[in-house]
């Protein structure tokens, strides 16, 4: 006869006990990350453990065979697709790219206050009605200052926005600033990346599973997704490992535990790229800077030219923040070319300026309809790119997020896997007690 | 889409999103009812803000118009009636020439009238010196300057500048029609022909009274007075047609004004019954997501295990 332990069985039935409470672990761990961030779903791998070897003579066909030992967790599973990962971090770096854009955008179009009886059209209309009453009551003092109280409201218009524009390029340059210079947040999380390169790797040589410590990394390289474009690689050298390339920047960000930061950007993507293309020099707001500058130099060429003396200063190069009334005193307003009190061809001239074609008047429009434009659009994107961003960010929570339906029902499932090993135990027990305590007492 | 998984996050995530994105259409109907207005940012329509900012240039530039138009109007009305007052006063100085001219009035009589006629000049003086918001009408461009002096020389003080308004894109019409001293002339010493001019003629004919003098003022005096009396009515027909071109200008401005400003409230303006709709309509919808959801996150597995 084969010699196979006794206690085989009680062997068998702890296997079994153990290993559903493995499984309850993971269980219970998965149920308790289900709200964590970045949490990676995770499972129990339950298999046959290795079989006892039969030799030939130890069975009756000599064909020898091997004798189940029960159950073991062959590994603790980590369900993440790295695909969806891809996919979820390049349409969340376009998603804060255009975000930031629109952002700003919806800043410069709130600094315009269009249409409304408040913004720059409606000073130039007042600035043009008090040219027109000037120009029929050529003779009166309050008509001139009227005239000069306007044209400073609209000059002060025009430099307010001028300085509302700068100070949104500002704002934004020094948040791309805080967030990318030595020790700021994308360095933050670079450094942290490297530490996590380093304990995974090590790890991973031990024949480990470092679940918790992956999908730490994970996050990180979620949220560095978000500020600027990613890129992560394998290294070869060091399996669990991985190279880290952020936005444009020449150099790798993150090399096994190397951080090579700051390095320049020039467009990123992401946050820091929306940040980059409204506020870096020659950017949106430069644009429409530019934009503002010109329509004020026309306006002011526009009515110097016709009233002899400037009426309008500004310095060359910085027209709209340096826009200002050149006339000091109402008797310096010109009304008409002759100087007799009644003239007024000056003042019907300029107050034609208004219906010009392709004048001032015309000319704010259309820096107006450009920015409203590209608010629009910029609007439309992220509109879009959100939609995307977050179809991927579903499908990437479809399969690494916690059920917790799902978990309830593996907790039943193990609970009654333990009780029935529990029952198995028990009953192999009752077997030894008939063996042990009963045997062999015949007459006792 | 579909998923071989639904979880948790999955569900709460996309529940989030639509009561944000139905708090989001809730907040945009509330905005439109409250402000009253479709428009609040240009980028909610570019081209209809683009539209609604040409249409508010335009109703800016039809409201100065009008304001000039009206001004142009009183102006003439001020006008006219000054060069009425003179035609009356022409047509006394035309009866007093014809009587004096009688001999039965006598000397005596003749120096009265001429002196009726000094005061008719120093009348007419006093009207070509109307003002008009205080200044000059009939002095050109020198409207702080009175164009006559009465009592003293017949010289025109004032210029012959034209004074404009403008009453349409490009339209500009004079208004001081009469301007430069161009009817009432600068008296004896420029001898003109023009009213002061004949007056003063007749004044001095009436005097003299020799038989010579009086022929003369039965004759020329009373041709160029009624060659005068022409050309103020000639003056008065162009004030007229200028009032009816103004007043045309003025009534189409009206139409116009009222045209923009609704156009200007349909691009700009939220039409109330669709706004107060469309916002029960999306309370209805934020009220459901919320609902939804709550009866979602409430179920659960674990409501059914023992």
């Amino acid at each position: 006869m084969p010699t196979i332990s006794t206690f085989l069985g009680l062997q068998t039935a702890l296997r079994g006990l153990l290993a559903h409470q493995r499984a309850l672990d993971v269980t219970s761990h998965n149920i308790t990350n289900a709200n964590a961030a970045g949490y990676t779903r995770q499972e129990a791998t339950l298999g046959a453990s290795l079989p006892l070897e039969l030799l030939p003579v130890q069975t009756q066909s000599f064909g020898g065979a091997q004798l189940g030992t029960g159950v073991e967790v062959h590994e603790y599973r980590r369900l993440r697709d790295q695909f969806l990962d891809l996919q979820a971090r390049g349409s969340a770096t376009a998603k804060y790219f255009a975000d930031a854009r629109a952002t700003l955008l919806g800043q410069i179009e709130e600094a315009l206050a269009e249409p409304s009886d408040n913004g720059i059209q409606a000073e130039l209309a007042n600035f043009f009605d008090a040219w027109a009453k000037l120009a029929n009551n050529p003779e009166s003092a309050a008509a001139r200052q009227a005239v000069l109280a306007q044209a400073g409201s609209l000059a002060q218009a025009v430099r307010d926005l001028d300085a509302r524009l700068s100070a949104i390029a500002q704002t934004a340059q020094s948040e791309f600033t805080t967030t990318t210079q030595a020790g700021g947040e994308v360095e933050q999380l670079a450094r942290e990346i490297a530490q996590l390169n380093v304990a995974i790797a090590r790890a991973v040589q031990l024949r480990e599973q470092p679940n918790d410590l992956r999908d730490r990394r994970d996050l990180l390289l979620d949220r560095l997704a978000q500020l600027a474009s990613v890129q992560v690689q394998d290294d070869p050298a060091r399996p669990g490992s991985v190279d880290v390339l952020f936005g444009d920047a020449a150099a790798p960000l993150v090399s096994y535990d190397t951080v090579t930061w700051p390095q320049t950007l020039t467009s990123p993507g992401g946050r820091l790229g929306g940040l980059l293309a409204i506020a870096a020099s020659g950017g949106t707001v430069d644009q429409y800077r530019a934009q503002l500058a010109t329509f004020a130099r026309n306006l002011a060429d526009a009515v110097n030219a016709l009233h002899v003396t400037p009426f309008f200063s500004y310095t060359a190069g910085n027209e709209a923040a340096t826009l200002a009334v050149a006339v000091t005193s109402p008797a310096g307003v010109r009304t008409g070319t002759s100087g007799a009190p009644g003239a007024n061809d000056i003042a019907l001239a300029i107050a034609a300026l208004r219906s010009q074609t392709a004048g001032p008047v015309d000319q704010y429009a259309s820096f107006v309809g450009t920015i409203a434009n590209d608010a629009r659009n910029a609007n439309n994107e992220a509109a879009r790119t959100a939609a995307v961003a977050e179809a991927a960010e579903q499908r990437r929570q479809s399969v690494h997020g916690v059920s917790l339906d799902e978990e309830m029902t593996a907790l039943v499932r193990f609970q009654r896997g333990y009780q029935a090993s529990a029952r198995a135990l028990t009953t192999l027990d009752e077997t030894l007690d008939v063996l042990i305590n009963r045997t062999g007492r015949v007459g006792l | 889409m579909t998923y071989l998984r639904i979880t948790e996050s999955m569900v709460e995530r996309s529940s989030l999103a639509d009561i944000q994105s139905a708090a989001r259409r809730l907040a945009d109907a509330q905005r439109r009812v409250s402000s009253g207005r479709d428009l609040v940012r240009p980028s909610d329509d570019p081209l209809r803000a683009a539209k609604a900012i040409s249409l508010r240039n335009e109703l800016a530039l039809v409201g100065e118009l009008r304001g000039n138009v009206d001004d142009a109007i009183n102006w003439q009305e001020v006008a006219d009636r000054a060069l009425s007052n003179i035609g009356d006063y022409l047509q006394r100085a035309r009866e007093l020439i014809v009587q004096g001219a009688n001999d039965p009035v006598g000397q005596r009589g003749r120096e009265a009238i001429a002196t009726e006629i000094d005061q008719i000049i120093d009348a007419i003086k006093q009207e070509a010196n109307v003002t008009y918001g205080g200044r000059y009408i009939f002095s050109g461009t020198a409207t702080q300057t009175a164009p006559y002096t009465p009592g003293g020389p017949d010289a025109y003080n004032g210029d012959a500048g034209v004074i404009e308004r403008t009453i349409g894109p490009g339209v500009r019409i004079p208004v001081n029609v009469v301007r430069g001293g161009a009817l009432l002339g600068q008296g004896q010493v420029a001898n003109d022909g023009l009213i002061l001019d004949t007056l003063r003629d007749a004044a001095d004919q009436l005097r003299s009274g020799t038989a010579a003098d009086l022929n003369a003022l039965r004759s020329t005096t009373l041709q160029a007075l009624d060659r005068n009396i022409d050309e103020l009515s000639r003056a008065r027909a162009e004030i007229g047609a200028t009032q009816r071109r103004l007043e045309a200008a003025g009534s189409r401005l009206a139409d116009l004004e009222l045209t923009v400003r609704t156009l200007s409230s349909q691009t700009e303006d939220a039409d109330m019954a669709e706004a107060i709709t469309t916002f029960a309509s999306q309370q209805t919808a934020y009220q459901a997501a919320l609902r939804a959801t709550a009866s979602i996150v409430q179920t659960s597995l674990l409501d059914f295990l023992r």
